[in-house]
Formats: structure tokens, C-alpha cells, sequence
């Protein structure tokens, strides 16, 4: 019962439809792809389904419960966390510390109160950044600061910090926004590991058709606000809309 | 996973701790005038407890407050009312003033959860002009503007006096706030403080409530403020609302600012270089100063400050603890360019 | 090896405050050394600057004489910008640091109480502090018994000002503006007891130290229909109420407590302050009594600055002489016992610069009487003589 219901999604910004009746289902352990051009929406429905935005009409509803009626810092409680398309990472913080900030849903009142008097505390909490850091090969960034990191890095760390909430769907916008080919696949490889190791399911918005292509189990097409086609890869392929409206010509990929 | 703190050299904290316990001593060998320099120190002292809690709250955080010294007010006058006329012991009096002015420094973070930089610090600093007027207005427990008279403390039946007292005293207090700062700093709470200074968007997706997290940061800093203004009230035995003015708050804010924002130990540094620049560092290089300029000691003062924080943010933003860390990693690999660890 | 330069650098930051301990603090072959804290860059500031010169003048004219039992003073002068906090870190440098004999002329009422605690506990006497408040010379306070007061309390002053609106003018209605602290306390004080005397009611507006608007309390004056209006401030203050008050078409008698006595007063307040009467407590500067005619010979021996001549360079000429009076009598080995001492075995002492003053174990008061002087054509006339 993991799965994600997005049901009639509308959002309005003052007139402007940025969401219209989007509708569509992610289903547990799949990597779930929003693809469409800018301006379509895709970002927009990141943000209701965060509680940043509150839509008009519709339901989100994630494993029975009805995320609308949750306040933003309520969502990671379900389960839900998510990356930012430019990347929101604190650069007067350790790699690790940036990471751990996203532990904080997994330390209760008492822990946090339990640092106050013992250090165990703390390495119990880095033992949980760390293993998450290995996870992702950036172990060795532990102690520096995130300032003046390369932006592949900051990518995984924040990646990282969705991660360390072991939550149950991960949002990633753009994940790949920004680098290059072997990057690229670099990250299509650890979004495959995080749904076959992590058994974390995925819902990744993405410019990079390769790398989309490549990996989604399912694919929902947005054109201002409106889902356009809805399917696995080798249906939005041929589908004449996208073609039309996004893809431009048939990928070959 | 390989044990971290093996490597890590935690050594010089205890000798750092035994060298703040010795120092009276030392300076009674060395000079006699120690009494003055620790009644320096004490008041450096009285500052560090104050600013580890302001640099949480406005270092960390990022929530300027320019009503420091109302804070240091009213925990310095609770502290005064109740043990004097009340006749709380000192001892509940250190436990229950801190928790009263972190209270009022929670309705004073009310606005905080609307408005920030520069409006909040105006707005906290309006809260101070309203305490100082408060204070004045209620001349029969303060006696208002004339200051008042704080008795000695009293801890086990044994009345701390004198500098020497006040020395053990304030900097035993002053060790415990450094290291419940750092733990702070270093907990899920410190690490939220930063988040929502930096980016409100992934300190909520990362489930910080933020209203809550800002309240908090008023409260713990109002509650290091507390303590301060406890200390300060028994140890200096005369208060007064001209002490707790505008200039006051941000001298505080200087000296976070100096030392580092969002490190602690900066904020520590921060104090104790303001304060014994301020009084034993102006004094000497004053004279020489007037022979050139024919201006007055308060006003060699402000020129000299406004000279250090002119400095201070253009060369070494970090401030202090940052120049000190720079240091540190290019002594570690100082052949092999230095410059670019550190970006 | 980091422990070793700390301890270098902790010895070369102190080091320069290592001196040899003297058999009394401040006192040696060569030198008395005296402390001040005077407020240089505060709401007082002019007086900050003004005051120890006019003492320096004295000292400098004692030393140049062979000081005092063959020693020379010299004055170490602090900054407190009249925070009472401040005050006491600057006393506490000049005790425990500087070693400074005794304290003298700390200018302020809050200061002055703020430093008490460590007068008492050091011991160290505080010779002529520059306030009139009364509780200066209350001696059941902490370290009473090593203050000696010069001036007439602002208690007092207070009291002579309404004995001499009455007998004026039996019917008079007085108004008082007080500023909202010790000093305003201690004239409060003194109404009160005349109140009681009289069986008359003083309307009562207070204003906070520094404030520049009046309008308030002027209006509320005016509302009273008052005769006579006593203002207990220093010198903007009473300049502005008197200038409100001519805007509004309100001419009450005015008089003044303390410092108001200062040439500015007048001055400033133009035609409005035209015949301000205000309470001095000793002989005018520019009179023809023995010391202020010293006074004004040494102005010109020593080449003092114009601006600088009057009242208050006066006054700290004056409160100079009773120093040295009081360290020429503590003997040839002045302790600070024996200053103590020797100031109270003054019995009218004659200065010709204060009114003869007489101190005892008793009594630490000095002067208590007053003259009035009034502003009469821009000019500072004494109106009366010494009243009690």
C-alpha cells in the first residue's frame, strides 16, 4: 500500500493553471519519471505534494493518509523527501552535518536531548550519515565544508540528505541538471541502486531523455499543467503528442 | 566504520580547563594588580556565557537581536528582585531567572516568525528601550533609573565576594555554557539553527517546524542570557539601567561578529578579545593616541571598534575562529598549497 | 611549547601592571597618585573635561611650590560616560591596578553609589565627589565613613529654595521638574520634608535623564497655575523649559538645584532666562574673596584656555584645595587612614574658596548652606547671603 494517489491535482497561481487535473499513481518500488517542458508544472506538483503549494482541488493521499492536511515539516514524517533543483544545502556546514540535517525526523526529543550529556549520541547519529555517505561514495567528504564543494558532490549530499530519513519515496528534481555524460550515468546507476538496495521508490523529474529513458519504470508527461501522455518508456516514445509538443523527433536511444 | 574520534585530538581541552583554573593564580605571581585583571575577565566571562547564547540565536540561526543587553537586564533585575526582596536562595534563583528570561525571550521571538534581519534586530531592539522603560517604571522593586544594590551570592553558605570568588564562580558556569553551546551546535538542534538560516526550503522538507525551531532558538538564548544576567547582577553588586542600553546589544553583536558568527568557540574568542581590548588594550595605546589627536578617551574608543569591525568584515569574514582554523590546516600541510583546502 | 607562549603572552600583556608594592598604595618618595573618574564622553562630557583641569591647575600650583611634604600629586583621570557600570570598572582599574591613593571628585550620583562596594572594600577613600546629592555624606551607608562630601546636598537646597519662595511670597504655588534618578530622588527628599513643613503641595513632573522635549511637562506647569517653578536638571533642561514656557506665554519665578547654577543656563535661555535663580554652594569665581582672587591669578599664571575659566574649573580648583589640605594633614607618611584622619580633624577650615568647613567622625557634610545667584541682564548677580 506504498503507493502514491494524485487524484484531479489543481493548483492556480492568481489566474495562471499551473496544475489542471493531474492525475496519476506511483506505484511501490518503481522509478516513477515527470518529464515535460519548462513551465509545464512539474516542480509545481513537487511542491504540493511537499506542502510547499496547497492545490485547490484534488487529493495527494501516500500509504492512506491524505498529505494536503499535512504542514511541509510533516511530510518527511510519512515518508516523503525530496532534493531541490538548485541545490539547498548549508554551506557553512560539514558534508556530514548537511546530512545529517536530514537524519532529524529520525531523532526523537530524547535523543536530542541525550547529546546534550553524552557524545555517544552523537556518533550514533553520524553512524547514520555515514553509512548513507558509503552508500553514495562520498564518505571521504565527511569533514569539509560544503562551501566550495564541487556541484556534483553538493547533488549526492543532498541526495544523501533526502536519504538519511530512510524514507519510503524520494522526490528528486533535476538530479542530473548540470553535468556531464559520465556523471549522468554515474546517477542513473545510484537512482537504480536506491530503489533495488534501499527498496526506496523514486519520483524523479528530469530534463536528461537518456538518462529518463533509460531508467523509469513509468512516465508522465506534462504540458502546461495538463498530463499529455502517461505509460513505460516505450509508449512515450512513440507517442505522437510528445513527440509533437516535447521530444521534437523519435529518440533513438 | 572507522572510529572518528580516535584521531581527533581532544587532548587540550583539559588543559585548556586546569590553565582557566590556574590563571588567578598565575596571576597573582605574575602582577599585583590581579584583582583588576580579573575583574576584567569576569565580566569577559559574564560575556561568553551571554554570547554563546546570542551567536545560537543570531550566529546560527541567523536572527539578529539587538535586545541583548534587555535580556542580560531582566535576567540580572529577576535575579536581584528575587533572591534581595523575595529571598529566594541564590541557588534556585540561578535555575529559575535563566528560565524566566528565556520565557520573555520567547514572546520577544514572537515577531520573529514573520519578520527577520534588519526588521527583527529593529524590533528587538525596540523591546529593549521598552524593558529599560519597564524597569524605570517600577520604581518600588528597582528603585528605576537610581540602579540597584544586588547582594553577594550566597552558594553552600559561603558567600562569594570577592574577584577571586567571582573568577571560580562566573568561569565555572562559563566552561559549562561553552560545552552545552557546542553540544547544541553539534545536536539536531544546532544543525536545524544553521538550516533555517541558510535555507528555510530544505530546513522544512528535512522536517524542521520552523515557528518552533525559531521560538527555541529565542528560548535557549534567552536562558544563556539568564545566566549571564544572574552572575552579572551578584557579582558586580550594582545595576543599573544605563549599563543595559542600545550600545550594549551591540557591542554583543560585535563581538559575535569578531569572534565568528555560527561558531561557538568564536563567540567565546569574540568576548574576550573586545573585552580586554576594550580594557586593557585602548588604555595603553590611548595616551600615545591623544598626543596626536587632541580627542577624548571614550572617543579614541568608538574609532577603535568601528576600526576592528571595519577590518574584521572585509579581511576575515569568519572572524577570529575562522583566521585560527585557516591557521591550523596551513601549519598541518604547509608545504603542500595550503591555500586550497580552504575554500 | 604552545603552553609556554601562552604563559609569554599572558606575562607581556600584564607584566607592564607589575610594580612594587609601596607602603601605602599611590604613595611614593615622589608622588601622592589620586584617582578620577569623570564622564569625558557622556551626556556630561563639558564638565568631564572642564572640572580636573581646574584641579590639575591647583595641583600643578602645589607641586611647583614642592608638593605636599616634599611629594608632587599627580591625577589619573577614567572615562564613565556616566554609566554607573562603567564607573565601577574604571575604579577598579585605578585601585587595583593603578594603585591609586585615594579617589577623588568621581562626578555623578549614580556612579558614585555604584562604587561604594569597592571603596568599602579596599578601603579607599573618595575625597569631594562632584555631586550635591545628600546621600553622599549619609554616613550609615556602605562606605560612608570614607566619603567626604563638599557641596550642599540637593536635599537641602531644595528645602532653602521653597524657606525663600515662601517668605517671598506666603501664597506662592510651587512646581517642581525633577530628572528620574538619584539626583531627583534626593531633591524629592527634601520637598517632601518641606511639604510637611509648610503644609503645601509641590506639583511634581519628572522627565528621564537626556530627554529634549518639555512640552508635556511645561503644559502640565501651565495647567497648575504655578508661581514659582523649581527645576532639579543640569543645564539643557532648565534652558528648554524656560524657553517653552515663553512660547506659551507662562512666566513662573524659575530656580534651579545644582548644576543648573552654570553660566550657560542663562545664556543659552536668552530673554527667557531672565531671572533664573539658582543655588550655589560656595564663594563666586569671579567675587573678591581671597581664594577665588588666587583662582584668577593662577588662570593667568598657568595660561587657562578662556573657554575653560568659570564655574566649574572653580569648582575643581576648590575641591583640589581641600585634598591637599586633607593629605597635609594625614602626616608625613599619609596612610589612607591617616587621610581619613586628618580631613576629619577639619573644624572651619577656611579655604575662602568653599565656606568654612568643619568634618568629624560624624559628620562628613561640608558645606550645608547656600547663596542664591540670579541671571539679571545676562549676568550672574548673588542675590543673597548665605542662606540655611
Amino acid at each position: 500500500m506504498t503507493d502514491l494517489n494524485i487524484d484531479s491535482l489543481t493548483m492556480r497561481f492568481s489566474g495562471l493553471v499551473a496544475l489542471d487535473k493531474v492525475s496519476f499513481t506511483v506505484k511501490e518500488n518503481e522509478i516513477f519519471s515527470l518529464i515535460g517542458p519548462n513551465g509545464s508544472g512539474k516542480t509545481t506538483l513537487f511542491n504540493c505534494i511537499n506542502g510547499f503549494n496547497k492545490p485547490q482541488n484534488g487529493t495527494i493521499n501516500f500509504c492512506g493518509n491524505d498529505l494536503l492536511n499535512k504542514k511541509t515539516y510533516r511530510i518527511i514524517r510519512s515518508g516523503i523527501s525530496r532534493t531541490f533543483q538548485n541545490v539547498q544545502n548549508i554551506p557553512f556546514m560539514t558534508v556530514l552535518d548537511n546530512i545529517l540535517l536530514g537524519a532529524n525526523s529520525r531523532i526523537d526529543t530524547l535523543g536530542t536531548l541525550k547529546r546534550l550529556v553524552s557524545r555517544d549520541q552523537r556518533k550514533i547519529e553520524e553512524s547514520m550519515a555515514l553509512e548513507i555517505m558509503d552508500f553514495l561514495g562520498i564518505a571521504n567528504y565527511e569533514q569539509k565544508f560544503m562551501m566550495g564543494q564541487p556541484f556534483g558532490i553538493q547533488k549526492l549530499a543532498e541526495i544523501a540528505r533526502a536519504l538519511v530519513s530512510k524514507p519510503k519515496l524520494i522526490l528528486l528534481d533535476e538530479p542530473a541538471a548540470g553535468m556531464n555524460d559520465q556523471e549522468t550515468r554515474e546517477i542513473a546507476n545510484i537512482i537504480r541502486d536506491i530503489r533495488d538496495e534501499l527498496g526506496v521508490t523514486v519520483l524523479l523529474v528530469e530534463h536528461d531523455m537518456n538518462l529518463v529513458m533509460s531508467i523509469s519504470d513509468q512516465i508522465c508527461v506534462l504540458e502546461s499543467g495538463k498530463v499529455i501522455a502517461l505509460g513505460e518508456p516505450q509508449i512515450i516514445k512513440d507517442d505522437p503528442k510528445v513527440i509533437e509538443s516535447y521530444l521534437g523527433e523519435p529518440l533513438n536511444a | 566504520m572507522k572510529d572518528r574520534y580516535e584521531h581527533e585530538n581532544l587532548y587540550w581541552i583539559p588543559i585548556l580547563i586546569i590553565f582557566v583554573f590556574l590563571l588567578p593564580v598565575i596571576l597573582k605571581g605574575v602582577t599585583f594588580s590581579y584583582k583588576y585583571y580579573l575583574f576584567v575577565l569576569n565580566l569577559a566571562g559574564i560575556y561568553i556565557i551571554l554570547n554563546v547564547g546570542l551567536d545560537l540565536l543570531s550566529g546560527f540561526t541567523g536572527l539578529v537581536s539587538l535586545g541583548h543587553a534587555a535580556f542580560l537586564a531582566v535576567g540580572a533585575y529577576t535575579s536581584a528582585i528575587m533572591v534581595d526582596q523575595l529571598g529566594v536562595p541564590f541557588s534556585l534563583s540561578l535555575i529559575f531567572s535563566p528560565i524566566i528570561v528565556g520565557i520573555f525571550g520567547f514572546i520577544i521571538g514572537f515577531p520573529a516568525l514573520r519578520i527577520s534581519g534588519m526588521y527583527l534586530g529593529l524590533t528587538t531592539m525596540g523591546f529593549g528601550f521598552i524593558v529599560k522603560r519597564i524597569i524605570i517604571s517600577f520604581r518600588d522593586w528597582t528603585q528605576g533609573s537610581a540602579g540597584l544594590e544586588v547582594s553577594s551570592p550566597v552558594l553552600f553558605g559561603y558567600t562569594i565576594k570577592s574577584d577571586w570568588d567571582n573568577y571560580y564562580l562566573i568561569y565555572t558556569f562559563v566552561i559549562i555554557a561553552i560545552v552545552i553551546g557546542r553540544r547544541i551546535a553539534t545536536s539536531k538542534i544546532g544543525r536545524s539553527f544553521m538550516a533555517i538560516r541558510d535555507s528555510e526550503q530544505a530546513a522544512e522538507a528535512s522536517g524542521i517546524n520552523l515557528s518552533q525551531y525559531k521560538m527555541l532558538a529565542f528560548f535557549i538564548s534567552g536562558l544563556f542570557a539568564g545566566f549571564a544576567g544572574v552572575l552579572f547582577a551578584h557579582t558586580s553588586s550594582f545595576i543599573s539601567t544605563d549599563h543595559f542600553d542600545i550600545l550594549l546589544s551591540i557591542y554583543f553583536i560585535i563581538m559575535v561578529l569578531v569572534g565568528g558568527a555560527s561558531s561557538i568557540y568564536g563567540a567565546v574568542l569574540g568576548s574576550l578579545f573586545i573585552v580586554l581590548l576594550d580594557n586593557l588594550f585602548v588604555p595603553l595605546i590611548e595616551d600615545q593616541i591623544q598626543l596626536i589627536f587632541n580627542t577624548q578617551a571614550g572617543d579614541i574608543q568608538s574609532l577603535i571598534f568601528g576600526l576592528i569591525m571595519f577590518l574584521f568584515i572585509i579581511f576575515q569574514p569568519m572572524g577570529l575562529y575562522g583566521m585560527w582554523l585557516k591557521m591550523r590546516i596551513y601549519w598541518k600541510l604547509f608545504p603542500f598549497n595550503p591555500r586550497q583546502r580552504f575554500t | 611549547m604552545k603552553k609556554i607562549i601562552g604563559v609569554l603572552i599572558v606575562i607581556g600583556l600584564f607584566g607592564p601592571g607589575c610594580v612594587k608594592r609601596a607602603p601605602s598604595p599611590g604613595i611614593t618618595d615622589s608622588e601622592i597618585l589620586i584617582g578620577n573618574v569623570q564622564d569625558l564622553s557622556g551626556p556630561m562630557k563639558e564638565l568631564g573635561a572642564i572640572i580636573p583641569n581646574g584641579s590639575n591647575m591647583y595641583f600643578k600650583y602645589i607641586n611647583d611650590q614642592g608638593g605636599v611634604n616634599g611629594r608632587s600629586i599627580k591625577m589619573l583621570i577614567e572615562d564613565h560616560q556616566y554609566n554607573p557600570q562603567k564607573a565601577v570598572a574604571a575604579t577598579k582599574k585605578l585601585i587595583e591596578k593603578d594603585q591609586v591613593f585615594c579617589m577623588f571628585q568621581v562626578i555623578g550620583t549614580s556612579p558614585c553609589e555604584a562604587i561604594r562596594p569597592i571603596l568599602a572594600e579596599t578601603g579607599t577613600p573618595l575625597i569631594a565627589p562632584a555631586t550635591n546629592s545628600g546621600t553622599m555624606s549619609d554616613l550609615t551607608k556602605q562606605a560612608g565613613d570614607l566619603i567626604f562630601h563638599t557641596d550642599t546636598g540637593y536635599d537641602r537646597q531644595a528645602e532653602i529654595l521653597v524657606d525663600y519662595i515662601i517668605g517671598k511670597n506666603s501664597d506662592a504655588k510651587i512646581g517642581l521638574v525633577y530628572q528620574d534618578d538619584d539626583y531627583g530622588q534626593n531633591v524629592l527628599l527634601g520637598i517632601s520634608r518641606v511639604e510637611l513643613k509648610y503644609g503645601v503641595t509641590v506639583q511634581k513632573e519628572s522627565y528621564q535623564r537626556g530627554a529634549v522635549d518639555f512640552k508635556g511637562q511645561t503644559m502640565n506647569l501651565l495647567k497648575g497655575g504655578l508661581t514659582d517653578v523649581i527645576i532639579a536638571g543640569i543645564v539643557r533642561e532648565p534652558v528648554v523649559i524656560m524657553k517653552t514656557a515663553e512660547a506659551m506665554n507662562f512666566k513662573p519665578n524659575f530656580y534651579g538645584t545644582g548644576p543648573t547654577i552654570d553660566a550657560r543656563v542663562g545664556k543659552m535661555a536668552g530673554s527667557a532666562g531672565e531671572g533664573f535663580t539658582a543655588t550655589y554652594w560656595a564663594y563666586m569665581w569671579n567675587s573678591d574673596e581671597a581664594g577665588p582672587k588666587l583662582y584668577r591669578e593662577l588662570c593667568e599664571k598657568y595660561d587657562i584656555p578662556q573657554p575653560y575659566i568659570g564655574l566649574y574649573h572653580y569648582y575643581g580648583f576648590a575641591t583640589a584645595m581641600l585634598l591637599v589640605e586633607g593629605l597635609s594633614r594625614a602626616g608625613k607618611n599619609p596612610t589612607r587612614n591617616s587621610l581619613v584622619k586628618g580631613l576629619e580633624s577639619f573644624d572651619e577650615w577656611k579655604s575662602n574658596t568653599f565656606p568654612p568647613i568643619t568634618y568629624s567622625r560624624n559628620d562628613h557634610a561640608g558645606v550645608d548652606k547656600v547663596k542664591l545667584v540670579q541671571m539679571q541682564n545676562g549676568e550672574q548677580v548673588v542675590i543673597s547671603d548665605w542662606l540655611e
